[in-house]
């Protein structure tokens, strides 16, 4: 080789410093160990393709790295180097390989996506996720059991493992993705369809993260929720247990509530219709929302200067609703209400005196 | 006869004061910069949207905006970098080179031209004037519906439409101007086959602009006629459908990041090669990667719509792994042209190496992506970041600025300084090896693109400040290169005609070329008519280098 030292040892410590990237970055390069069986498919798709990868990166970067420290142009060189037009045998391989390559992926790829999509015809559980602006709602049709997200951290999804969970995705206004990053998987919640997917989960007691992933709006970045995964028998416990609870729950008492009636009304997701309300101080009193958004249920609560929550509107207004709440009385002070399920925008002052 | 002897203009006996002269110019060399220079100046305004974006990813918790404020951030920023910085970027390369590398006095419609031009500062004015009543676009750059309709987005939306009409017009009244300039005008003898790579690069990409953006702004008038007056074409609510918008974009959508990265290859396959002192190697295999590309990129549109359900996979599977193929050739090319050569490092060659060691990147990361089942974990994560600043900043703006350096001798008769050249090249490179790599990282541990904030349980918060970090080593890299282009200006115009040695004609004419470009021309025999000229033509079939050294004392 014609390099000079100083080149060559350019050349050794960039080819080192490459290797310990490469090796120290390797686990990072990774996606999460998936907590479901299409994950866990998907995570090894993803290894077998980061092989040609990784080996097409340092040849590609390797030739131009070497290129640039040995064909530089000397000083005072003024000749020509060969003219060189082209090479027929290296343009056909360097062709027909990668198209290969290429090919030999795509049916890789294909496989794996038969057995992510695959949907077995008797599902144990059955999950009707429902995204809105900008909560969601899980609700388990066989066990009639369903909940809607409020505060910052969203529902809990609760699910067994070992066992086939079918979930169907439907969207009441725009369009919002499902997912949860341990599984790899994510799949879009698109007004007017209804998505499917399946999903076989492995380790019991373990709880994870998962958000909205299509840009809804501007509450898109709090749009999460939580999974929690059960054993068999403890989802059927914990089942058992809901359903119980939910008949126990007295229904809303009819109106009628002592003290003065305040009117309040949200015709979107983004406030309320009427940011202020004021009541009197030191009794109790009702306020009636009506729901007018079209997507997404409301409800009406009150915190403090503090952010302290003193009152939670139960059950929330559905569309088309009109729920009262009776409100505990309150001393004198200025208070905020907020909506429970979009607790960041939709807020207004309460005044007591 | 393309060569035009007198310039017409000379023969004026009044004199237009010079704001009145660039204001109604219908010469393509000053259309051409003013292209650049309104590209620029978007392009720092989009970067300082960047910049707040950054600052406010920088750490968990809302320092800076607000959630509807940094949605209106980031659809103005991509927005705007794609239809008013590398779009407008390549069409003013293409607007002042492509004349001067075919030999011909002018673009074809030299008014229509001017035209074109003008509706974009409208546009981009249009554009933002959206910050001003009520807020801009919010709905990212790809406004899906339903989240554009009228219902949950503000009069910024409409703004936004307009705008893009008015650009998507002009692109489309460009890219017909290129293809009657380039098929009509070309020079005696410069045939389609002897046409610099660059020249084809445009073609392939004007072909494309026209196929792809009548369907792009008829989509954005339907999502007008929804929001203003009713229509039901994509909101489900009254009938209409989402996914249609998202067929519509993307049949658009995909074939632009090819018309937003070919030209980007065309101008990196005019450096390389004269800066390696050879000629591009597998000239005819570039031109035939470059049709493939094009043709293969309207076939692909679906795989930015895998997780929607709504797609037949592995049809879109397979194009789109195809699609890695050709642009492979291209960097096997790329690299055999530099390989035993004589490469010196002057800026322009700097930026291509940088752009060869960086879309690497943009295109391996975005070939695991044809993968349905990989995109389904990586798909509107921080991964497509990654992926799209890739090949747009490490690509796109990587060719843009060898362009600069290289094209800028021509228009302006002075070399920008070569050490100031130099600082931008390494902080660029750095910066954007430091804001974009990390991404990756984001993305593949769940970080969601276009959330205004994350938790700081999430673990997210080391890589994004690194990465904002990045994002500001990237805008400081930008101050040498606009001292340097003012402090140039300011100094001698004594670039001479061929400053680099070039192999094309629009270093056969003065620089900077007079009105109408050429006196006379060179023979053209292949796509190196001025290396012909100077070396000889049968220097072009691999000549012992002995005989070459002497005709080239003889040509000096």
């Amino acid at each position: 080789m014609q390099l000079s030292p100083r080149v060559r040892s350019v050349v050794t410590v960039a080819g080192l410093a490459g290797a310990v990237l490469l090796l120290g970055g390797c686990s990072a390069l990774y996606p999460p160990n998936a907590a479901s069986s299409q994950g866990a498919d998907i995570r090894t798709l993803y290894s077998i393709f980061m092989v040609p990868m990784i080996a097409i990166f340092v040849l590609v970067e390797g030739l131009i790295v070497w290129s640039v420290l040995r064909y530089r142009r000397r000083k005072g060189d003024d000749e020509l180097p060969v003219q060189t037009h082209g090479n027929n045998l290296l343009e056909i391989t360097w062709t027909v390989l990668p198209t290969l390559l290429v090919l030999v992926l795509f049916f890789v790829s294909w496989q794996t996506l038969n057995k992510v999509d695959a949907e077995p015809a008797n599902p144990a559980v059955t999950v009707d996720v429902t995204g809105f602006q900008w909560q969601w709602t899980f609700a388990y049709p066989q066990y009639n059991l369903s909940y809607t997200g409020i505060g910052d951290q969203g529902p809990v999804l609760v699910l067994p493992v070992d066992e086939v969970i079918h979930v169907r995705l439907h969207s009441n206004d725009v369009i919002h993705s499902f997912y949860v990053p341990d599984f790899l998987f994510k799949r879009d919640v698109i007004p007017g369809q209804v998505n499917n997917f399946d999903l076989n989960l492995k380790d019991a007691g373990v709880t994870y993260t998962g958000q909205c992933a299509q840009l809804c709006g501007m509450g898109h970045y709090q749009m999460r929720f939580t999974v929690q995964t059960m054993t068999p028998a403890n989802f059927q416990a914990w089942v058992q247990a809901e359903q119980a609870k939910a008949k126990a729950t007295p229904a809303p008492a009819a109106g009628g509530q002592a003290g003065p009636t305040l009117q309040l009304s949200a015709s979107s997701t983004t406030s309320f219709d009427e940011t202020s309300l004021s009541a009197p101080a030191g009794q109790p009193f009702t306020v009636q929302l009506t729901n007018k958004t079209a997507g997404a249920p409301h409800n009406f609560s009150i915190k403090d200067a503090s952010g302290k929550v003193l009152f939670t509107g139960l059950p929330l207004a559905q569309p088309g609703q009109t729920v009262s709440y009776s409100v505990p009385a309150l001393p004198a002070g200025t208070y905020t209400f907020f909506c429970s399920v979009h607790p960041t925008n939709m807020t207004g002052t309460l005044t007591v005196k | 006869m393309a060569t035009t002897v007198l310039a017409p203009g000379a023969t004026r006996t009044y004199r237009r004061s010079a704001l009145y002269e660039w204001l109604t110019t219908t010469d393509h060399k000053k259309i051409g910069i003013l292209y650049l220079t309104n590209s620029f100046l978007f392009f720092l305004l989009a970067g300082l949207l960047a910049l707040v974006i950054r600052s406010e990813l920088a750490v968990p918790g809302l320092q800076f905006v607000n959630s509807s404020t940094y949605n209106q951030l980031f659809t103005m920023h991509g927005t705007t970098m794609i239809f008013l910085v590398l779009m407008p970027f390549l069409a003013g390369l293409g607007n002042y080179a492509v004349p001067l590398q075919i030999g011909a006095a002018d673009m074809a419609f030299p008014r229509i031209n001017a035209l074109s031009f003008w509706m974009l500062p409208l546009g981009g004015i249009l554009m933002f004037s959206g910050f001003f009543f009520g807020g801009a676009a919010a709905e990212g750059w790809t406004s899906y519906s339903p989240l554009a309709q009228a219902k949950y987005s503000g009069s910024g939306t409409d703004l936004w439409i307009v705008a893009l009409l008015l650009i998507g017009t002009s692109s489309i009244l460009g890219s017909i101007n290129f293809l009657a300039t380039i098929f009509k005008l070309r020079a005696p003898g410069m045939t389609l086959l002897r046409m610099p790579v660059f020249v084809w690069t445009v073609m392939v990409t004007s072909l494309l602009i026209l196929l792809a953006t009548p369907v792009f702004t008829s989509g954005v008038f339907m999502l007008y006629i929804d929001r203003n007056f009713g229509g039901a074409f994509f909101d489900p609510a009254s009938g209409g459908n989402p996914i249609l918008w998202q067929n519509l974009f993307w049949f658009f959508g995909h074939p632009e990041v090819y018309i937003l990265i070919l030209p980007a290859m065309g101008v990196i396959s005019e450096v390389v090669p004269v800066f390696s002192r050879k000629p591009i190697f597998g000239y005819k295999a570039f031109i035939f990667a470059t049709l493939l590309i094009g043709g293969l990129g309207f076939s692909v549109w679906a795989h930015h719509m895998f997780t929607t359900g709504a797609v037949y996979l592995p049809f879109f599977s397979l194009t789109t792994s195809l699609i890695g193929v050709p642009t492979g050739i291209k960097f096997f090319n790329w690299i055999a042209t530099m390989w035993r050569g004589k490469i010196s490092f002057a800026t322009p060659m700097l930026f291509a190496v940088g752009f060869l060691s960086t879309f690497l990147v943009g295109g391996l990361d975005g070939a695991i992506l044809a993968s349905p089942p990989v995109d389904f974990a990586l798909h509107d994560t921080y991964w497509i970041v990654a992926h799209i600043h890739f090949v747009f900043f490490g690509g796109t703006m990587f060719g843009v600025f060898a362009a600069a350096y290289y094209w800028f001798p021509k228009m302006f008769g002075a070399r920008l300084d070569e050490g100031l050249g130099k600082i931008h090249f390494v902080l660029m490179l750095i910066g954007t090896w430091v804001t974009f790599f990390p991404m990756h990282l984001l993305g593949l541990e769940g970080m969601p693109r276009r959330i205004a904030d994350y938790s700081p349980a999430a673990g997210w918060t080391d890589l994004n400040t690194v990465e904002t970090i990045g994002s500001f080593i990237i805008a400081i890299s930008v101050l040498p290169f606009m001292w340097n282009v003012f402090v140039t200006l300011r100094g001698p115009r004594d670039a001479g005609d061929d400053p680099w040695d070039g192999y094309t004609l629009e270093w056969a004419t003065t620089s900077p070329p007079p009105p109408y470009n050429f006196d006379h021309l060179p023979p053209i025999r292949s796509e190196r008519p001025l290396f012909d000229l100077k070396y000889g033509h049968g220097a072009r079939r691999a000549l012992p280098s002995a005989s070459v050294a002497t005709t080239q004392e003889g040509a000096s």
